[in-house]
């Protein structure tokens, strides 16, 4: 399957990401020829171990997700990133993992958004509310490439078009930019061939970036 | 949610049994061999003791995984009267390390089994599936090629269906029904209400075993053990 990269907005220091600022995104997208062709979706879920006392809850991971991806409607990915560990399944393991009430879900967030096509580009942009609320928590993107499913090979051609995506967004002036995070793919198993166990990787990847950078601005509770 | 029952047999009355249930689907055997691996939750993990299957197909060139959830039975008065378990049941399939996730989570391995046989998937009012298999235990972790039967010579039986709430009803009654063929050889039952084997079966056996299949498909033993047992009649 073509590859791609998925980018987190990283607001700069003393700044938090608002919806003008997705606005302009997308407005970017439409400035270099995009063609919105309709909406995407992901769905990324925080599981918490759940135990009869809270002392015992550090024994289990607390980087436990699941993942659900426009792609693969029928798939569902736990991924403990922790452990470099992703696993596919089908849809229907949420509900085994309901049945055995030893995990739940703690907060699920919603990734959606436009749909622009550039030649054998597709991108991606979206905002990151948590279910059943508007609020925004963040913006992604997801910026792939048709013609190639080699992680390797595609990385000079991504790296030309995230450099014209950066030039053509640094003009709009805005308070922050794009982050490309790239996982080491091998340590999870995964080869050079692109699948959606490596957009789950990159989620879980992301995830952990853009909490570490919300908690570097709010402190944390208690 | 499925409908199932259980029961044993001789290994020496397989043969008859396979030549039976040849006759009644109409449709060939596949071979069985599955890896069974029941993993339950750790002591602080969970509200409630969990418990949780991955089942890894050995018979496929590139072994599948499946995760299997199998949840309480279908209980009051109207579900004791019924000839078949109704149980909850969830399915997913999985990539092959599932083991290392549910590890990882906390859950421990309980015990291991190897099934090794045959089954039949048909339609008969609904999608019925028989599965004959000896069940093996590994003397190793996860040796599969070392494993020795936890019966010798007895083999377990199940009938298995697929079941909603708003059908299973009808689903009980095509299982019921469906057992009542297979009565002369195994008496099928709920799981845990275990009824042995039954007498009848070397007669029975001998019967589906004799001649009187000219074209080795064995409908005419069919039809004569059918005949011969009152479930049929000219």
């Amino acid at each position: 399957m073509p590859i791609k990269w998925i980018l987190h907005w990283q607001p700069n220091a003393g700044t938090t990401v608002n919806s003008q600022i997705l606005a302009e995104v997308s407005q970017c997208a439409e400035g270099i020829n995009g063609i919105k062709e309709g909406r995407w979706k992901a769905t990324i879920s925080f599981y918490r171990a759940m135990t009869r006392e809270q002392a015992n809850a550090n024994e289990f991971p607390r980087d436990f997700l699941g993942i659900s991806l426009a792609e693969q409607p029928g798939k569902y990915y736990l991924v403990l990133k922790g452990q470099r560990l992703v696993v596919e399944a089908e849809s229907s393991i949420q509900m085994i993992m309901e049945k055995l009430q030893s995990y739940k879900t703690r907060v699920a967030l919603n990734f959606e958004g436009n749909q622009y096509q550039l030649g054998d580009f597709q991108l991606r942009v979206g905002k990151v509310a948590p279910m059943q609320s508007e609020s925004l928590r963040g913006i992604v993107m997801e910026m792939e490439y048709l013609p190639i499913s080699s992680w390797e090979k595609s990385h000079q051609i991504m790296g030309e078009f995230f450099d014209l995506w950066q030039e053509a967004l640094s003009k709009r002036s805005l308070p922050g930019h794009f982050v490309h995070i790239e996982p080491n793919f091998s340590e999870f198993g995964l080869s050079d061939q692109y699948t959606s166990q490596h957009t789950a990787v990159q989620y879980a990847s992301i995830m952990a970036q853009m909490i570490a950078t919300a908690q570097s601005v709010q402190p944390v509770r208690n | 949610m499925e409908c199932v029952v259980q029961g044993i047999i001789e290994t020496q009355h397989v043969e008859a049994l396979e030549i039976l249930l040849q006759g009644l689907c109409g449709v060939h055997r596949e071979r069985l061999r599955i890896h069974e691996l029941c993993l339950k939750s750790g002591p602080n993990l969970g509200l409630v003791a969990s418990e949780v299957r991955l089942l890894c197909d050995l018979e496929q060139t590139e072994p599948t995984w499946t995760v299997r959830h199998i949840g309480g039975a279908m209980r009051g008065a109207g579900a004791e009267q019924l000839s078949v378990l109704v149980r909850t049941l969830a399915e997913s399939k999985v990539s092959k390390n599932a083991l290392r996730l549910f590890y990882s989570l906390g859950y421990k391995l309980d015990h291991e089994l190897l099934r090794v046989g045959f089954a039949f998937h048909f339609q008969r009012g609904a999608q019925i599936t028989v599965t004959v298999s000896s069940v093996n235990k590994m003397l190793k972790l996860h040796a599969t090629d070392e494993a020795v039967p936890v019966t010798p010579g007895i083999q377990l039986v199940e009938v298995t269906a697929p079941a909603s709430s708003e059908n299973y009803t009808e689903v009980v009654a095509a299982v019921s029904s469906f057992c009542e063929y297979l009565a002369p050889l195994l008496h099928l039952s709920k799981p845990g209400v275990s009824t042995g084997v039954v007498p009848t079966a070397a007669a029975a056996a001998a019967s589906l075993m004799s001649d009187g299949d000219e074209d080795g498909d064995g409908k005419e033993v069919v039809w004569h053990i059918l005949l011969s047992c009152g479930l049929l009649q000219y």
